[in-house]
């Protein structure tokens, strides 16, 4: 083993960081793995949510334990002892800093491995999302860094205690100066995906996980911890002049990084799958649709979701079934509903307008194309989302099919209300009168009836008077 | 010679610590005699290049300690136990000593041997896997001199080495002082006489900053010889001759 | 020297040995910051976690103090020392909650005085608990993880579902008396037994 190593082997077994992750396991468990377990069984929920979360977990105990080995020479009072030595302060200093960020590696992908070993068990399709495990493990020597530069330069009592909070307020705070997509504050590792989007299901499901981010937060981790640890190596006792020219190098090649990644993530903007796209790190790969076989309901009419939304299935079919009993062999009826991707659009500040992607009938013959509610996760129950279907998606494949929906005339309006057993209309208007009478039809005579006379109500030619 | 050091002066503020003092030292065991102030630490923390002299020319193992590269080489060939050692509590002896040899860029492959045989040397060798914290301030002193024997180093700068040693370890300390002195210039800080009078070859004695006797344990004993100065050995009577006599 | 004189130079030396004028100045500071903070407006979660984080910096700061440089000898002394403990921690976290109200008001703070009285206190509580535990030096850790678990606990008041329990005080209304008890317990506790035991030094130096 060569004397670096050694020098880390003794590091590992007297560093402070390992004494501190049986506080970092609990927590963890806490405030990343309990409730990530709570989203659904899904990569890009759990993945996502994971970076944030866990940073929060990891981050004030590295900055900590980290201000407490800086600080560790001076609080020992083995200044001069060491000052004595051939090696170079510096060196010193690393191994004890590398101690320190590798057993926090350690910990956070043990902890994240156990996070994606049990999603692998349970999530219906795709794999783990491996950009947002990257951030946080470049997150941990960036902030292991400034937590030991701080101990070096300043050992004290009250070092490790200020700069572990301070250096958790400065990145819980970060997330609220996030205003647009192309805010520079979105070089926060604790950014996975657009902030104001939160979890989103429709996110890194149809397309891949749009990496641009993540790698601007990496280079700025990068050049942190580079500018942070060059920062060590410029006093005059740190060692030699060729050591402190090369740390000089590296403090500037970080700043400039960390500068760089700043000004890349202000580049960025909404992309239309509901990622941050910076324009200079954007591989156009990433644009192409991944491939999956949709999973597909046994119903008269098939509904068919995609593969991760496979758990939302039954609840979807439970809302569309009463209208798919209905349209069923009619004329222009859907023979597939099919869910398809989301279209996201950059509004204004941190806004975003969220749609189906292409028209809603497709094909020949004709395929109804649906976009389930986005950010389902901890929003809608089961039953909640049935109702949310029944009375949008149910309602939406109806309209398609009388010509009902904006402009539609009363024929249309009470017929769509009929079918789609919906009440938006005034109740006692001529309208919602001739739609309680449809409804009240034996579902024979108004299947009869809508066979016969669809095409004609679809063109408008049909008055209320001439409904059943 | 292995220390040579030329009108050598270092200040600290407004405290002139060391003023003027030249020295030659070669192989042997130096003792460093002097009452509390009189710069002796200063003295040693300069020869052990943790602080630079305000003034004159000091050369350690042949070599110039202010460049950086010749200074590099002087550390390699250097031992050195402060006054005040500080520790790492977590840390085994096993563990402070090799952290020790490492810095001192022993090679890789003899550091386990080197490690084995500092802590053997020093009578820790059963304690060698005790954390420091556990450890009584006498086997801490002896941890201190094992790190700074590890490298076996040719210059071995020792400050007050023995205190909390009891007299059995001191007597066992003096023996290995002898024994380390045969090829290596060991100089030990101390205003314990009898330690002077029992391991040391040549000693000097500093007084504000200044070499007020340099020469042999024998000529400085010979000093208090036919007079009132005080003491309860003939060491320590010449010991407070010298400084009557430069007081005076 | 009088006896009265000689009281007030123990407590100015233990004072000092604390580093307390320092732990005041970043006590004050931390009340100054967050004022300043307080000029802008936050967000939801920025408002209700923004105080928490300078609460339990000042915790931590006065948990630290307890850290004595002089181990046994001290511990071997007579019997004002438990006093000047408890003392120390008691005006530590009275200039703490005085600083932080004084410095806040008229500033929009979410959970107001009673809130920073509570989450200043129950953190202090903890630190002291650590620092029993782990060493002066060592307390911030306690603090630190609690705070953790608080933010995260803030955040479930708007993303369910929601942490109610009082044991995490930060999350649930200054008024909940329940929590302001935990917070108080945790905090008589942490307080007694350091001015019993003092921090834990064997393992550390200030």
């Amino acid at each position: 083993m060569t004397a670096a190593g050694r020098l880390l082997r003794l590091e590992l077994r007297n560093n402070v960081m390992l004494w501190l992750l049986p506080v970092a396991g609990p927590l963890f468990w806490f405030v990343t793995f309990r409730p990530g377990l709570a989203y659904p069984p899904m990569w890009n929920l759990r993945a996502t949510a994971m970076q944030t979360s866990s940073l929060a977990v990891f981050v004030p105990l590295v900055v900590g334990a980290a201000a407490w080995s800086g600080s560790r020479e001076g609080r020992h009072g083995v200044t001069e002892l060491l000052a004595g030595n051939a090696r170079a302060r510096w060196a010193r200093q690393f191994g004890t800093w590398a101690a320190t960020t590798c057993w926090a590696i350690i910990a956070y992908l043990t902890c994240v491995g156990v996070l994606y070993a049990v999603t692998a068990g349970t999530a219906a399709w795709g794999g783990p999302l491996w950009w947002p495990v990257a951030v946080g493990a470049a997150s941990l020597p960036a902030f292991a860094a400034l937590g030991f530069t701080a101990g070096a330069l300043r050992p004290s009592r009250f070092t490790p205690a200020v700069v572990a909070i301070a250096a958790f307020l400065a990145l819980e705070i970060s997330a609220n100066f996030i205003q647009g997509f192309d805010s520079h504050w979105q070089v926060s590792p604790l950014v996975a995906n657009p902030w104001s989007l939160g979890a989103d299901e429709g996110i890194a499901t149809f397309y891949r996980y749009l990496p641009d981010l993540a790698i601007a937060q990496i280079l700025f981790l990068a050049g942190l911890t580079a500018a942070l640890m060059g920062l060590l190596g410029l006093p005059a006792g740190a060692g030699g002049s060729w050591l402190r020219r090369s740390a000089t190098a590296l403090t500037i090649v970080g700043a400039l990084c960390a500068g760089t990644a700043v000004a890349l993530a202000g580049t960025g903007h909404l992309d239309k799958n509901g990622m941050i796209a910076i324009p200079t790190l954007h591989n156009s790969a990433y644009d192409r649709p991944v491939p999956y076989t949709p999973v597909c309901s046994q119903t008269p009419i098939p509904v068919c979701v995609h593969p991760a939304y496979s758990r939302y299935l039954p609840a979807v079919v439970d809302g569309l079934a009463p209208v798919l009993t209905e349209v069923v062999g009619l004329p222009g009826a859907p023979v597939r509903v099919d869910q398809v991707a989301a279209a996201y659009e950059q509004g204004s500040d941190n806004d975003a307008g969220i749609a189906r992607s292409g028209a809603a009938i497709s094909g020949t013959p004709p395929v109804f194309n649906v976009l389930l509610p986005t950010q389902m996760a901890h929003r809608l129950s089961a039953e909640e989302l049935t109702g949310e279907v029944r009375v949008g998606m149910a309602r939406d494949l109806v309209q398609n099919l009388t010509g009902g929906g904006r402009g539609a005339d009363d024929a249309q309006e009470a017929v769509t209300e009929a079918m789609a057993r919906t009440s938006t209309l005034p109740p006692g208007s001529p309208v919602a009168e001739a739609a309680r009478r449809f409804t009240a039809l034996p579902a024979a005579t108004r299947h009869a009836w809508l066979m016969a006379h669809l095409p004609a109500l679809r063109a408008g030619q049909l008055t209320l008077a001439e409904l059943p | 010679m292995n220390v040579e050091l030329g009108d050598v002066t270092r200040r600290f503020g407004r405290t002139q610590a060391v003023d003027g003092v030249s020295l030659e030292i070669g192989t042997g065991v130096f003792g460093l005699l002097g009452p509390n102030g009189a710069g002796k630490t200063s003295l040693l923390r300069m020869m052990a290049t943790v602080v630079p002299p305000s003034s004159g020319r000091i050369r350690l193992l042949g070599a110039d300690p202010g460049a950086y590269g010749p200074r590099r080489q002087i550390r390699r060939g250097l031992g050195y136990v402060p006054q005040n050692l500080g520790f790492y509590p977590r840390f085994t002896v096993l563990e402070f000593v090799e952290y020790f040899a490492l810095l001192k860029e022993v090679p890789t492959a003899r550091v386990p041997r080197a490690v084995a045989a500092a802590v053997e040397r020093v009578g820790l060798g059963d304690k060698a896997t005790a954390k420091l914290r556990t450890l009584s301030g006498g086997m801490l002193r002896r941890v201190g001199i094992a790190q700074a024997i590890v490298n076996e180093p040719d210059l071995l700068l020792l400050d007050e080495p023995t205190a909390g040693l009891d007299p059995e370890q001191r007597v066992a300390f003096r023996a290995l002082l002898r024994e380390l002195g045969e090829r290596a210039t060991v100089v030990v800080s101390t205003h314990l006489v009898e330690d002077v009078g029992a391991a040391c070859t040549r000693v000097a004695l500093m007084d504000q900053g200044r070499i007020a006797f340099d020469g042999t344990p024998d000529e400085l004993t010979a000093r208090g010889a036919g007079t009132s100065a005080a003491g309860d050995a003939p060491l320590e009577r010449g010991y407070s001759a010298v400084l009557a006599e430069v007081r005076s | 020297m009088t006896v009265l004189s000689g009281r007030s130079r123990l407590v100015t030396l233990h004072l000092a040995s604390r580093r307390v004028p320092v732990a005041v100045a970043v006590l004050l500071t931390c009340a100054l910051v967050l004022r300043i903070a307080l000029h802008r407006t936050w967000d939801a979660y920025g408002a209700l976690q923004l105080p928490l984080f300078f609460e339990t910096g000042c915790a931590v700061v006065i948990a630290a103090t307890t850290a004595s440089p002089f181990g046994e000898p001290e511990r071997a002394t007579g019997r004002w020392l438990p006093l000047l403990r408890l003392g120390t921690v008691l005006a530590l976290t009275a200039i703490a909650v005085g600083a932080l109200t004084a410095l806040t008001t008229g500033a929009h703070l979410a959970g107001g005085s009673l809130g920073v009285l509570r989450n200043t206190v129950g953190s202090t509580g903890i630190g002291l608990l650590c620092a029993v535990a782990f060493g002066g030096s060592l307390a911030w850790t306690g603090p630190t993880a609690y705070l953790v678990a608080g933010v995260y606990a803030l955040y479930t008041q708007w993303h369910g579902p929601a942490l109610t329990t009082p044991v995490l005080w930060p999350a649930r209304p200054s008024s909940d008396v329940k929590a302001a008890v935990c917070a108080g317990l945790v905090f008589v506790a942490g307080a007694v037994l350091v001015m019993v035991r003092g921090s834990r030094d064997s393992l550390t130096r200030a």
